[in-house]
């Protein structure tokens, strides 16, 4: 075995540059350990997206999507490269159609609201 | 009694290229190779105690645990990066023996092959762009003061609804200016570096309880680059940083990454 080397030389190729010591963020590695790479049966069958894990990746993903779209910052929703083939992504997409939805017609009342204000005086 | 051991696979290459020599995987156990056909897969022993489909089921949905192994998973990919071309394999491909993982092998060598040629000397680089709200507001909305001693005007005229009603508005006229703006500044970043990479997807922002940036997060996007080209990249990044600065804009560059994002046929393979 190695003596006094270490056992991982030259392991720290995902540390930012400016930071070489810093180790990789949990967000970074999980959506792409969770999501990406080369999909092969192996002989555990399991569908990643397909547990309970479903309820980690959505509070991981929608909590910060939502929080962007706050600011009107959604333009990647468009991005055709986002398109996903997952079928759980469906309901979410549903549900997010749902809540802009509901926020355009609050807006919409808002605006008459204030129409209205400025006419009745 | 117990149940016999599990082989995790992190990734392939090919047979003649090195990888790790001395590398540890999950649970600190010895990665080692499985080679047939001119592909080696890296593998290591994981307990079915822990893997196989019930206890991984629950285990998943622990996300120390989940971050344990993901973590581990990233660490063997990455010293096999530094090494070589690799094509990584999504967590949780797992065998019941060698004879096993050599049958995939052959099963799949073309498609691994396919995919080996074409990552060949390329590798994944991550670029995030966080901007400061209040920065960005200010960059772009109209001046505070401004509008606060309109709504106090208003709020003598019609009362405290009218007020009320003003301020939304003011507060949703500089949201949109500033998102408007963040999102040019994104778009603006992303279609420089995308049209100067071999390839480029974008994903959500990520979770600030996950990730701990500051600011917001308008652009998380991964780059495919040649590995001779990376202080080419760096160059235009500190260049956009530059540019953008005044409005707050931060870019973080992160990598080499496997190229995760990057497999042909990853995802959409799966589904057929």
């Amino acid at each position: 075995m190695s003596t006094g080397e270490s056992r991982f030389p030259a392991a720290t190729a995902s540390t930012l540059p400016g930071h070489p010591s810093e180790p990789a963020n949990l967000a970074d590695i999980l959506e792409r350990v969770l999501d990406k790479g080369i999909v092969i049966a192996g002989d555990i069958q399991i569908n990643l997206l397909d547990i309970e894990l479903l309820t980690i990746k959505l509070r991981l993903l929608i909590a910060s999507v939502e929080r962007a779209r706050e600011m009107g910052i959604n333009w990647w929703e468009s991005d055709p490269s986002l398109q996903s083939l997952d079928p759980s992504d469906e309901d979410r997409g549903r549900l997010e159609r749902e809540n802009r939805e509901l926020r355009d017609r609050i807006e919409r009342l808002e605006r008459r609201l204030e129409a209205g204000e400025e006419s009745g005086r | 009694m117990s149940a016999p051991d599990l082989l995790w696979a992190y990734c392939v290459l090919r047979a003649g290229d090195a990888g790790p020599t001395d590398a540890r995987g999950i649970g600190g156990e010895v990665v080692a190779r499985v080679e047939q056909g001119g592909l080696a897969a890296l593998v290591s022993r994981v307990p079915a105690t822990e893997f196989a489909h019930a206890p991984l089921t629950r285990n998943l949905d622990d996300l120390d645990w989940l971050a344990q192994v993901a973590r581990a998973h990233e660490a063997v990919l990455d010293d096999a990066l530094a090494r070589g071309t690799i094509v990584p394999l999504r967590m949780c491909t797992i065998f019941e023996s060698e004879q096993r993982v050599s049958e995939m092998l052959e099963r799949q060598g073309a498609r691994l092959a396919g995919a080996l040629d074409a990552l060949d000397g390329r590798v994944e680089w991550a670029v995030k762009v966080l901007v400061d709200p209040e920065q960005l507001v200010r960059a772009a909305g109209p001046r505070p003061e401004a509008s606060r001693a309109a709504a106090g005007a208003s709020a003598r005229g019609a009362g405290a609804g009218g007020a009320y009603l003003r301020r939304r508005r003011d507060e949703r006229a500089a949201r949109e200016a500033a998102g408007g703006l963040a999102a040019d500044v994104a778009r603006r970043i992303h279609a420089r570096l995308r049209d100067w990479a071999l390839d480029a997807r974008t994903r959500p922002p990520q979770n600030r309880a996950l990730s701990g940036h500051e600011g917001e997060m308008v652009l998380n996007a991964a780059y495919l680059v040649e590995r001779e080209r990376t202080e080419e990249l760096r160059g235009i990044v500190g260049e956009l940083g530059e540019r953008h600065r005044e409005l707050g804009a931060r870019i973080e560059l992160t990598g080499p990454w496997p190229p995760y994002n990057f497999v042909p046929g990853g995802r959409a393979a799966s589904a057929a």
